[in-house]
């Protein structure tokens, strides 16, 4: 049983938290309070006048096109980042852990997209659809890469997801390289012994270790394909029309671009509630660890 | 048997080298390109420059201030750093040694309440409140950052605390030490590997970071960090590709030395973060 504090021992305790909390209430939870008071204003952002409006903002928020086309678009994208980002870290994990010879340097590489700047590897990529693969498309003849495909109505979605993917998979595939090193080697060679095929072994043994680093990776993605801004600000800017306006890139251009504060408040706290729901289900996931804890 | 074995060695290397080279294909294109003239490069694109052409660098750094955006990349990354790793642990001690206190119960409770709520959804009247106050400058970034770091960080810290045996806290207290001696000389060497490991995660962040310079930082252009002058170069240059692309690789530079340097422990430590949170 620890000691109880003196007056002047509690005094320090308390004083340690005051510099952090100050900040916090001051820079996060007073602009949290003040979002909500925001939202329930048709302010603009920047006239004197503000009409309290209570929950006209939320009510609009559905019968608002580019609103409906955001909520599409960001869930298409988190759902495509998904699948293709996971499917990749599993594959190249696995080929990754099998006996092969420069296992750290594939590793290395393949982490090497995470240090790079999303903001950069959009223009980086942008320069590229413009300048590198229209060369690529005349030279091999094939059709799609002949445009700039950023330009394109109907090739945008992927040529942005393709650039995600290239950033996004590198974090999940280590850590599913990470997941594998749990799996106790004499699991594998029981079974091995025991004629089990691969796939089996992958089911039976392999993936219930890897449910901590599966169920991980799947709230990264998710909550990046929700909340994807850098790469799109840096490439398409939400174009061409609204294709690719993401959540995040409407609340920016509605608050600060287009004179509708009030309502991209509101867009806000739509975007906390999607959030908080994933965040609840990724707890409640984690909570239901399976053999494997790293 | 054994052929069938070497022929899935064969894919998996042709597979995984495939991969190598989509990762490494536009850090060739930005690598060439940055070296050539606009002619050679209107030659072919893909084929390596004939000359070492350094001018698209001189420009660069001469005439865009490369080196003003790199130095506040670099002091907006230390100090948040620093303010960070001098308040979060401090508060997580407090937390952790008071945990049946109610006040430190409910201050933890709140900041891990703000774990759940991303910036985009708050950056709105974050941005209105700063604008008010003055501090859309480097030092109201490097606030924010602060406190972004500190929600998952307090959680962290707090959680690594609570595993750390008090004996020994004890023990220097019996010898006449206060709590700020036993913080100091005790507890904190204690948290260096996870003091290590937040540095990485907190450090690749604020310096890739471009939602929050963008928001806090875009009318004062002297103040950019490295990211948002990339941003704002294109724009500025985007006639002139072979200009553009060396900045790219200017500012992905430091980055890349950094990484070769230091490639086990930025993974081991992204990789330990990640379990953790």
């Amino acid at each position: 049983m620890p000691r109880t504090y003196s007056k002047a021992e509690n005094r320090t305790y308390v004083l340690y938290t005051i510099p952090t909390l100050l900040l916090y209430g001051l820079l996060f939870i007073f602009p949290l309070i003040l979002g909500v008071y925001y939202s329930m204003t048709d302010w603009n952002g920047i006239s004197q006048a503000q009409n309290f409006i209570g929950l006209e903002n939320y009510r609009n928020l559905f019968s608002d096109k580019r609103v409906v086309n955001s909520l599409v678009f960001s869930f298409k994208y988190a759902v495509s980042l998904v699948l293709i980002v996971n499917f990749l870290a599993i594959a190249l994990g696995l080929m990754m852990d099998s006996k092969i010879k420069f296992q750290n340097t594939f590793r290395s590489l393949y982490f090497f997209p995470a240090i790079i700047s999303l903001v950069v590897v959009g223009l980086v990529f942008d320069q590229i659809f413009y300048h590198v693969f229209p060369r690529f498309g005349e030279f091999f003849d094939i059709e799609i890469f002949k445009t700039n495909m950023l330009g394109n109505r109907d090739t945008v979605f992927w040529a942005v997801l393709f650039v995600s993917i290239w950033r996004e998979t590198a974090v999940p595939t280590v850590l599913i390289l990470a997941g594998l090193q749990t799996v106790p080697v004499e699991y594998i060679e029981a079974a091995v012994l025991d004629g089990a095929s691969y796939v089996t072994r992958l089911r039976k043994i392999i993936f219930p270790f890897l449910v901590p680093v599966l169920s991980m990776n799947l709230v990264l993605t998710v909550k990046s394909g929700i909340m994807v801004f850098d790469v799109i600000k840096a490439m398409t800017g939400g174009g061409p029309g609204m294709t690719t306006e993401s959540i995040g890139i409407l609340i920016y251009k509605k608050g600060f671009q287009e004179y509708q504060f009030g309502m991209a408040s509101s867009l806000s706290f739509l975007l906390l509630a999607i959030i908080a729901v994933i965040s609840f289900v990724q707890i409640y996931a984690l909570k239901k660890k399976e053999v494997g804890q790293l | 048997m054994r052929t069938q074995n070497s022929l899935y060695r064969i894919a998996i290397y042709a597979v995984l080298i495939t991969g190598v080279l989509i990762i490494l294909f536009p850090l060739y294109i930005t690598l060439i390109t940055s070296l050539k003239t606009p002619q050679e490069s209107a030659r072919s694109f893909f084929a390596l420059p004939g000359t070492l052409y350094l001018d698209n660098f001189a420009s660069v750094v001469t005439k865009a201030h490369y080196f003003t955006y790199f130095l506040n990349s670099i002091i907006v990354t230390v100090v948040s750093l620093t303010c960070e790793m001098i308040v979060v642990p401090l508060f997580a001690y407090a937390v952790s040694r008071n945990s049946n206190k109610k006040y430190y119960r409910i201050i933890y409770l709140l900041t891990i309440f703000g774990i759940f709520v991303p910036f985009q959804a708050v950056m709105l009247p974050t941005i209105k409140l700063l604008s008010r106050t003055n501090l859309l400058s480097i030092t109201g970034l490097i606030l924010m950052y602060v406190t972004y770091t500190f929600k998952k960080g307090a959680f962290l810290f707090v959680g690594f605390l609570q595993s750390v045996p008090r004996e020994l806290e004890e023990s220097a207290y019996m010898d006449g030490c206060t709590i700020t001696q036993s913080y100091r000389r005790i507890v904190f060497p204690l948290l260096q590997p996870m003091i290590a490991t937040m540095i990485v995660i907190d450090g690749l962040w604020i310096w890739n970071d471009f939602l929050l310079p963008l928001l806090v930082l875009n009318k004062n252009s002297m103040q950019w960090t490295l990211q948002l002058f990339q941003f704002q170069f294109k724009n500025q240059y985007s006639f002139d590709f072979n200009l553009a692309f060396a900045s790219f690789l200017l500012s992905m530079l430091p980055m890349i030395i950094l990484y070769i340097f230091m490639q086990r422990f930025i993974i081991s430590g992204i990789t330990r973060g990640a379990v953790k949170g």
